[in-house]
């Protein structure tokens, strides 16, 4: 057996032949491009992500639209849904992003990742961005809806609604990360998610506007983050006409008999984001 | 081929200084030291839970050890483990592929997460590739790959960044026999060619035979470090078994004429002497019960590995430090959960 008699000393800065330090960005850069890369390869997720907001937009619109007469003047209710069903599947599609690390880590692939001389920060940025842009993505394809319900969309309002829309998935897909790296099996990962997505899309004024509901349902609603991303996304999203013909209260939400502007209210989904987005980190790399 | 220079000539690739690990009451791994020079392809043996993971874990930077130290190339596992990770290649007991990328694409994965120039990441691919024997099935997913092939690429992986370890997790398990003998050359030719050093865990005899040097393990610490020839040496003489219609009648035969107490075996009698081409017509000479089967050979280390801890190596099933195992990678143990579209679930071992 080899014997030691000395703790030879901890060495310092190594000379490299080959490998460096990858910088952080470039991990992170890798690690988003895996994402995409890899999900661009399952079609079947990407068509059945999509059938929920379809439906949503098909039976939702056309049903409730016949019977709930609300917005007669200026804004119907297929067209009061639409902004919304685009959150929606960002919504949906951000926080079941997180289920890759569970995927990962069932397939094995995270533990090649969590041996390389890479920070778990970049590792859990790399995730966020990917699952991010994957989820803006589907809400992108969702704009084909607009011209069928006659909402227009010009270039700069395009544009608007994806800044938007990737603000409010990183939010999300930090939700979903957090989720991740806190339970094991892609069964719990799917139940919590839902009880997750489940209320915060339904009381977030995707469905009826916020402003005139029972006490109890305003409260809820209006401390759920995900109704300060609808409430911009529909400002943003339908004509300027239509909203002044609705009356601006169809649209913006009141918070202590103000109404908030586009801003404010991302302003409130930016600060929540930074808590979840910490949250989601810290998970990340607390997990084994 | 060019060598890795990392470390300066001397400096051992792995050294281990009464390194142990507890799970809470239970010692895993219980105060082993050894040493691995450069270009040595070193066998960690022993039965599921004797530790040889959690060793393999402690060294490559994934479990902390309770007490001790190890360096990978003088680097110090606990405090400089980003160094160590560069230093290190490292194939799981698991596949750890991305099976939904291309072999190419895998490798490409690696060399850019270890920080290689995009030149090198496309000359390393290919020369990886290549001594895999993967070079035609580069750009296919490996989600069509076998086992085999999987395995390959993730010892092809592990190679990318010119590691100065290479630590093989249980390498052949899993993989049908002629895989199992590719991976051996491949293994030996990959020291002969690049100089890098092998670092593997095994409980097959016949997989330890191939090293170097072999660490024999159990229950936690190493109870033989030596080539398999000097181990095998030391058990001296040959085996002899025999058998016969009534073995307890035969058993007390010998030991009675010969002073010798047989072990029973599956197949009979086992007993060493030292010149058992002398032995034998001795032994017919006699004994009165009628013999069956004779069979003289020389020793394993599976006759080894018995001396020295008593008992067969695949006696022992998956114990503690196996559950220790799977709570530290904390891979999620149910079965039939909802699978990942478009992608083959890993069959059960």
């Amino acid at each position: 057996m080899a014997t030691i008699t000395e703790t030879p000393a901890v060495r310092q800065a190594p000379e490299r032949q080959r490998i460096g330090h990858a910088s952080s960005l470039r991990v992170v850069r890798v690690l988003w491009y895996r994402e995409v890369l890899a999900y661009s390869r399952d079609p079947a997720r990407i068509i059945s992500s999509m059938v929920m907001p379809v439906l949503m937009i098909v039976i939702f619109g056309e049903g409730f639209g016949r019977t709930i007469n609300t917005f007669d003047e200026g804004i119907n209710y297929r067209q009061f849904i639409f902004p919304g069903v685009i959150v929606m599947t960002v919504l949906f599609n951000s926080v079941f992003s997180g289920v890759s690390i569970i995927w990962d880590r069932e397939f094995g692939f995270l533990r090649e990742i969590l041996v390389a001389p890479i920070s778990r920060t970049s590792i859990g940025l790399g995730k966020l961005l990917g699952g991010a842009s994957i989820a803006v993505s589907h809400g992108i394809v969702m704009f084909a809806f607009a011209p069928i319900l006659g909402v227009h969309f010009s270039v700069l309002v395009i544009i608007e609604l994806i800044a938007v829309l990737f603000l409010f998935s990183l939010v999300m897909t930090s939700v979903g990360i957090a989720i991740a790296s806190r339970v094991k099996s892609v069964e719990s990962f799917q139940m919590i998610s839902q009880v997750t997505i489940m209320p915060s899309m339904f009381l977030s004024g995707i469905f009826f506007p916020v402003n005139n509901l029972p006490g109890w349902m305003e409260v809820l609603v209006k401390i759920n983050p995900v109704t300060y991303a609808v409430a911009p996304i529909r400002e943003i999203g339908l004509d300027k006409e239509l909203i002044a013909t609705a009356g601006q209260s169809v649209v913006g939400v009141e918070l202590f008999g103000h109404t908030l502007s586009v801003l404010e209210s991302l302003g409130i989904v930016a600060a929540f984001g930074v808590l979840m987005f910490t949250i989601a980190i810290q998970s990340f790399r607390k997990q084994a | 081929m060019e060598s890795n220079g990392h470390t300066p000539a001397g400096q051992p690739a792995i050294e281990v200084i009464e390194l142990s690990k507890r799970f809470g009451d239970f010692t895993a791994v219980d105060g082993i030291s050894f040493e691995v020079p450069r270009g040595e392809i070193f066998g960690f043996l022993g039965p599921n839970g004797a530790g040889k993971t959690t060793t393999i874990s402690m060294l490559c930077t994934l479990l902390k050890p309770t007490s001790g130290r190890a360096t990978i190339g003088g680097y110090d596992v606990e405090r400089q483990s980003s160094q160590v990770r560069r230093e290190i290649g490292i194939v799981f007991q698991d596949t750890t592929l991305d099976d939904r990328l291309t072999a190419r694409e895998n490798l490409i994965f690696h060399g850019e997460v270890y920080g290689m120039s995009r030149g090198d990441i496309v000359t390393r691919a290919a020369d990886v590739l290549e001594r895999v024997g993967l070079t035609d099935r580069a750009g296919d997913r490996v989600l069509t790959f076998s086992g085999g092939m999987k395995r390959r690429l993730e010892i092809a992986r592990g190679l990318m960044h010119s590691p100065t370890a290479l630590f093989l997790d249980e390498p052949t398990v899993g993989l049908d026999p002629q895989s199992r003998r590719g991976l051996w050359s491949y293994a030996q030719s990959l020291r002969d060619t690049e100089g890098v050093t092998i670092f593997l865990t095994t409980h097959y005899m016949d997989e330890a035979e191939a090293c170097d040097r072999i660490a024999v393990i159990d229950n936690g610490t190493i109870i033989a470090l030596d080539t398999p020839s000097g181990l095998k040496g030391r058990l001296g003489g040959d085996v002899i078994t025999v058998s016969a219609a009534d073995n307890e009648k035969l058993g007390a035969e010998i030991k009675e004429r010969f002073q010798i107490e047989p072990r029973a075996e599956a197949d009979g009698l086992e007993f060493r002497v030292d010149r058992g081409d002398q032995f034998v017509p001795t032994l017919f000479a006699r004994l009165e019960t009628p013999i069956d089967t004779v069979q003289v050979r020389r020793p394993t280390l599976d006759d080894v590995f018995v001396e020295l801890t008593g008992h067969q190596i695949r006696d022992t099933g998956a114990g503690e430090a196996e559950q220790a195992r799977y709570m530290m990678m904390r891979r999620p143990m149910g079965m039939g959960a909802a699978r990942r579209p478009g992608a083959g679930r890993r069959g059960p071992r």
